[in-house]
């Protein structure tokens, strides 16, 4: 290959990575919020938002790989039955091969630390005054209920605002609490409560799934939830110990 | 030469792959449940009737007098259960078997259509020769179930449908006043109650006593397969 030819070939390579690069960054900030579920806590808005950023800064290395790829197959295939020449190393190639390092080693660095970051949020540990649910699963329902009170019951509901402190355990087998919109995913295991906190911020429904395959009607171990304002919540809590009094 | 060999490879590729989903679809359906349909019938506009039994074996229901694979299973008569849409469902549980202790007590009470409600029980005298008086009754000693009727709801289908009903152990101890099938039984204990059905879908429903044998938290065996302890409800 020509000199002329070399640059010209590494220039399409550059402009073919500046345009995936550009395509990987628009999708890897509107896709997140087109397919996840709607956040409706801190910790599924900072579940979201780190997707968003693991994606942005992927976006260059993997447009990169790409772009390398396209380069090769359009300028580097040998044709013909005899051996081909050998190619150009590029382990000498000192540039190429510090930046290589240097950018996937400060990437790597930038994940850890955000990583580190977002998983020492325990949203809710400062709420005051945390409202308590124990949450049972067994083969195959959840129930709920509400200590301080008798109301126990097949669907979630939490008010808007509050910390919500879920003591999560199971009556036989292993089974998985996934509150999808909250970022609250917790093995239910039996003998065992587990702690989580999330704080409610939007009012509407959310469904609740088991992530453990747990058997014959695991698919179908699914509930509904509901965030209301805090005087619906009351409302709905002393209608539910009212009927279940009985 | 190469060309039409790759092709060749290619295409047994994706017939094979083709035939393999395929099977794998046709396993899953066959698992699926299988049993005759069981229709509410009809009483008055908006309303219907359905009775279905649960047994100690599996030798009075659907699977035929010689109880199938399984007749020492415990079993419900059916498992296919199919009703209209937007109805009030007026439905009887007759429970022939005997019972002990629920490991969630959640279960021991009655749930209609989402929310804490009653049914009404009639139970045999101990030698199964009288009955006593039909009681209202919110929920049964969570120590003396024999069964739970369990239908679950879909979310986002509109109306709750989630119904749970305990069915009490049977107390009669005469264990041939009933032939049913080739299974002999003492009388059974009568549960009525009564749901709205909202829009149409398929609905899943199970027994949540643990009766199942010691595998999976005694949530195994009969409680683990489609025709016993579990079914579906469509509303259609």
């Amino acid at each position: 290959m020509t000199d002329n030819k070399k640059k010209g070939s590494l220039q399409g390579m550059f402009w073919t990575w500046v345009v995936l690069t550009a395509i990987s960054i628009a999708i890897s900030l509107w896709a997140p919020g087109r397919f996840m579920p709607r956040s409706m806590s801190g910790s599924m808005h900072l579940t979201i938002l780190t997707i968003v950023i693991f994606s942005v800064a992927a976006s260059p290395v993997a447009a990169g790989v790409y772009a390398a790829m396209v380069h090769l197959l359009r300028h580097n295939i040998h044709r013909g039955n005899d051996v081909p020449e050998a190619a150009e190393p590029v382990r000498e190639n000192a540039v190429l091969t510090t930046s290589w390092v240097l950018a996937s080693t400060l990437l790597t660095v930038f994940l850890l630390v955000w990583g580190l970051g977002a998983l020492s949020v325990d949203d809710g540990s400062n709420g005051s005054n945390p409202l308590v649910v124990n949450v049972t699963g067994q083969q195959w329902l959840w129930t709920f209920s509400y200590p301080g009170t008798n109301v126990t019951s097949p669907t979630l509901v939490l008010p808007e605002g509050r910390t919500v402190d879920f003591r999560i355990t199971s009556e036989d087998i292993t089974h998985g609490f996934w509150v999808a919109n909250m970022g609250v995913q917790v093995d239910a295991n039996a003998g065992t409560v587990t702690e989580i906190h999330t704080t409610p911020n939007k009012l509407g429904g959310f469904d609740i799934r088991c992530t453990q395959f747990c058997g014959l009607n695991h698919a179908f171990m699914v509930t509904t939830g509901n965030v209301v304002t805090p005087a619906q919540f009351s409302k709905w809590l002393a209608t539910q110990s009212q009927l279940q009094k009985a | 030469m190469e060309r039409s060999k790759a092709f060749g490879t290619a295409l047994a590729s994706i017939l094979l792959g083709g035939g393999a989903l395929a099977l794998a679809g046709f396993a899953l359906a066959s698992a699926a449940p299988h049993q005759a349909a069981l229709h509410c019938q009809e009483t008055s506009p908006g309303n219907c009737t359905i009775t279905i039994s649960s047994y100690p074996d599996a030798l009075a229901g659907e699977h035929g007098t010689t109880g199938g694979a399984h007749p020492d299973w415990v079993s419900y008569s059916n498992d296919n259960l199919v009703v209209p849409a937007n109805t009030t469902v007026h439905m009887t549980i007759d429970q022939y078997d005997s019972g002990g202790a629920l490991n969630n007590s959640f279960f021991s009470k009655v749930w209609l259509n989402g929310a804490p409600s009653t049914a009404t029980y009639q139970f045999p005298s101990t030698n199964g020769s009288t009955y006593g008086k039909v009681q209202t009754l919110s929920g049964w000693d969570t120590n003396d179930i024999g069964h739970t009727f369990t239908l679950r709801g879909v979310p986002g289908n509109g109306t709750p449908i989630f119904v749970s009903v305990p069915l009490p152990a049977d107390p009669s101890t005469n264990g041939s006043a009933v032939t049913i099938g080739s299974g002999q039984y003492a009388k059974p204990v009568i549960v009525n109650f009564t749901f709205k059905t909202g829009s149409k879908g398929v609905y899943e429903w199970n027994c949540e006593f643990p009766c199942g044998g010691s595998r999976e938290g005694q949530f195994g065996y009969a409680m683990s397969s489609y025709g016993y302890m579990s079914g579906t409800l469509s509303v259609e």
